[in-house]
């Protein structure tokens, strides 16, 4: 009679445990933000340092005081291409702000030629940084391209965007990070 | 009985502590390269399914490759924190060898406490079954044969 009281127990334990476990596979919604989660988000950002396509020193470091926009770019990535419109956008509305947030595109496993063509056809007169090895990339956690990163005057990682950018987006996060950063 | 227990019991030790010791025994210096074919064996290439880092040829798992051998070269992480540091980026998804604390534990707990359970039921059953073996025959039993082969041989 023990036994089966202990059979019935354990029976009731798997039974709960597999029911919530179908619970959380019916609740549980895809997570389809564009704004992403990461470990880094509210930490400095990594120490990187690089060259322009130009051949120009650049450190991340040493960006502290402005607002930064990182975007993870491949020229033949489709994606990237789509939203290079809203990206010059954004980089010709910032420049007109005093505060206004420099943009670098980080190349990701491409070469400096195309990327040079690349934005000779499509307009951007904002740094390419070139990232050999892909440092920078797995630096950010980047496994995909496009990627966005904000970083405040602070250093501190403050906001992913992954995926394709859509009409404002960027525009309306920087927007409102700067309005959290001056409160 | 006494003595076969024992034997049992002294096996499971000695199968036991051989598990642990060989489960934790170093495997000696290493290489730079068996270092990194080692850490990125146990690294997931985050852009493809069903493969590692080591194996892949994926530009993030190439990524990935190259800068675990620059840590390796670089000579000031230990291979968990390279594979900490990878983790804190890509997110624990990355590693194929679940870490064994906090929730990711019990990946590695179950099945040893599935297991103990398991032998701990088994155990049961066979007392059960040991203790509920047929005595020896009473008085009664023993007049009820006697008066069945009475009855067959007349």
């Amino acid at each position: 009679m023990k036994s089966k009281n202990l059979v019935k127990f354990v029976s009731a334990i798997v039974a709960v445990v597999v029911a919530m476990f179908f619970v959380v596979l019916l609740v549980a919604e895809p997570d389809t933000d564009m704004v992403a989660r990461s470990p880094l988000l509210g930490q400095p950002a990594p120490a990187i340092s690089s060259r322009t396509i130009e051949g120009d020193p650049f450190a991340l470091e040493r960006r502290k005081g402005s607002w930064v926009v990182l975007n993870f770019f491949n020229s033949t990535c489709v994606p990237c291409i789509n939203e290079h419109p809203l990206l010059v956008d954004f980089a010709d509305a910032e420049s007109r702000r005093p505060d206004g947030a420099e943009l670098y595109t980080i190349i990701n496993d491409d070469n400096s030629e195309s990327i040079r063509n690349f934005f000779d056809k499509n307009g951007g007169d904002w740094s390419k940084i070139t990232d050999d090895n892909g440092a920078i990339a797995v630096a950010f956690g980047v496994a995909r391209v496009p990627e966005t990163w904000i970083i405040d005057p602070n250093g501190v990682v403050r906001l992913r965007i992954t995926g394709e950018l859509t009409e404002g987006l960027l525009g309306r996060q920087v927007d409102l990070l700067r309005e959290d950063f001056s409160s | 009985m006494k003595t076969r227990r024992s034997v049992w019991l002294a096996m499971f030790l000695l199968a036991g502590v051989l598990l642990v010791f060989g489960a934790n025994r170093g495997g000696g210096p290493k290489t730079q390269q068996e270092r990194i074919d080692s850490l990125t064996s146990n690294l997931a290439c985050p852009t493809c399914s069903g493969e590692s880092v080591f194996e892949s040829r994926a530009v993030a798992a190439e990524a990935i490759r190259s800068e675990v051998a620059r840590q390796v070269a670089a000579g000031l992480r230990t291979d968990e924190e390279i594979l900490g540091f990878i983790e804190q980026r890509f997110g624990g998804q990355v590693l194929l060898v679940p870490r064994a604390d906090g929730l990711d534990s019990l990946v590695w707990a179950l099945p040893v406490a599935v297991a103990v359970f398991s032998l701990f039921m088994l155990f049961s059953a066979f007392a059960k079954w040991r203790d509920n073996r047929p005595s020896a025959p009473s008085n009664d039993d023993e007049l009820i044969v006697a008066r069945a082969l009475d009855e067959r041989e007349s």
